[in-house]
């Protein structure tokens, strides 16, 4: 970089036939040109050191606010799942199981973790169509006749329509999840009926995960199941109700799956 | 003499050196990437225009906000000019401006006030 020291130079060579009084001149300012870099130097240290200061302090701020935003979501989409639970008698803690092993059941499939973590944040959702239904339908404590069948069916579409006009990627997550996760791999599932790998795979991990999850807990209409049982039928369902994929991966991954359930039991009053 | 504009960029400042009304104004941030290079015709067109008699009073407005430590050789030098100007004789007012937010950039005035006693340098908040 040419600058004003290069113009020094060229005058201190100029010098070489010149005199005592240039020299003088030249000689102090060379000095002022010295302590002035020196100065200049000291001047940028100290201004940049403050900038610097100020740029961390700022991002510690935007990391605090985004720490926030990220708490605040997970706490509402939470509390919005556990509001469709409550409303069947269900627990809050369902929704944290069903979470857990979506999060687990995606990873093992290969998702990435930011996308498998997207999938256990969105999966409390996947029943939040239950506020829409009539709560003689939801805590009916017999078994629904067709028509109420028909009707508790509905929630899933319902769940999308909540969720579906959203533009954050997380309720989008969850509107497939609601949507999708009582579809059955061989096609009988519902609303629309879709197999095999049409079915997102958000809906064929919810479905795997909240299935283990209701038949694993009391409901008003029925006793918890037994491990064994669950897992029979899980087998027997590989291919029908269930991704093969998904019911081996689930198997493969059974005693992580188990401390999940540990952590989040419900705490009967 | 013609006037001199650049416009703004991510990193220089928008730089107005008008002749006629004696106005020479600086805004915006200052880290070019050859900061000589990019302040040579400035440095020029000052040079000339104050070798150049029978001007009025000149005023410098200098609004920068952030500036590398190249920019800070380069505003000496500049004050320099403005400095010998003045002992020429020349009515030179410089005013530096700063916002109250950004203590940086008043405190960067206060070392070139102080670093050129002699000139009509001036701290304005915005």
């Amino acid at each position: 970089m040419a600058s004003s020291q290069d113009s020094l130079i060229e005058e201190l060579q100029n010098f070489m036939d010149g005199d005592l009084e240039r020299f003088q001149s030249l000689g102090k300012k060379i000095i002022k040109d010295f302590k002035r870099q020196q100065r200049i130097m000291e001047q940028s240290d100290r201004r940049q050191r403050k900038e610097y200061d100020q740029l961390q302090e700022k991002l510690l701020e935007v990391e605090a606010l985004n720490d926030e935003i990220e708490a605040t979501q997970k706490e509402v989409v939470l509390t919005m799942g556990a509001i469709g639970e409550s409303r069947s008698k269900e627990t809050g803690n369902h929704v944290k199981r069903v979470a857990g092993y979506s999060k687990i059941l995606a990873l093992a499939y290969g998702m990435d973790g930011s996308e498998a973590e997207m999938l256990k944040q969105a999966s409390p959702m996947h029943d939040i169509g239950k506020i829409a239904i009539p709560d003689a339908i939801l805590n009916k404590p017999a078994k629904l006749t067709e028509d109420e069948y028909m009707i508790m069916e509905e929630h899933a579409k319902l769940g999308y329509e909540m969720l579906q006009h959203s533009k954050r990627p997380l309720l989008l997550t969850a509107a497939t999840v609601a949507y999708e996760h009582h579809e059955k791999y061989d096609g009988t599932g519902y609303p629309q009926g879709l197999k095999g790998e049409d079915i997102h795979i958000y809906g064929r991990i919810t479905a795997i995960a909240d299935v283990f999850d209701a038949l694993g807990s009391d409901r008003v209409y029925k006793k918890a199941w037994e491990d064994a049982r669950i897992f029979d039928l899980f087998r027997s369902e590989r291919g029908k109700h269930f991704d093969p994929k998904l019911v081996d991966l689930f198997f493969d991954n059974i005693e992580e799956i188990m401390s999940v359930r540990d952590a989040y039991k419900d705490i009967l009053g | 003499m013609e006037n001199l504009h650049i416009e703004e960029t991510k990193y220089t400042p928008e730089i107005n050196l008008n002749a006629e009304k004696g106005l020479l104004s600086f805004s915006g941030k200052s880290y070019p990437e050859n900061t000589f290079d990019f302040y040579q015709p400035v440095i020029e067109w000052i040079n000339t225009y104050f070798a150049e008699k029978g001007q009025k009073k000149t005023l410098i407005d200098m609004d920068i906000i952030y500036f590398n430590s190249s920019s800070s050789k380069l505003f000496f030098d500049f004050f320099d000019i403005l400095e010998e100007a003045h002992e020429d004789g020349k009515e030179v007012t410089v005013r530096w401006l700063y916002d109250a937010e950004n203590e940086n950039a008043l405190e960067a005035g206060e070392d070139f006030k102080e670093d050129f006693e002699s000139l009509d340098f001036n701290l304005i908040e915005k």
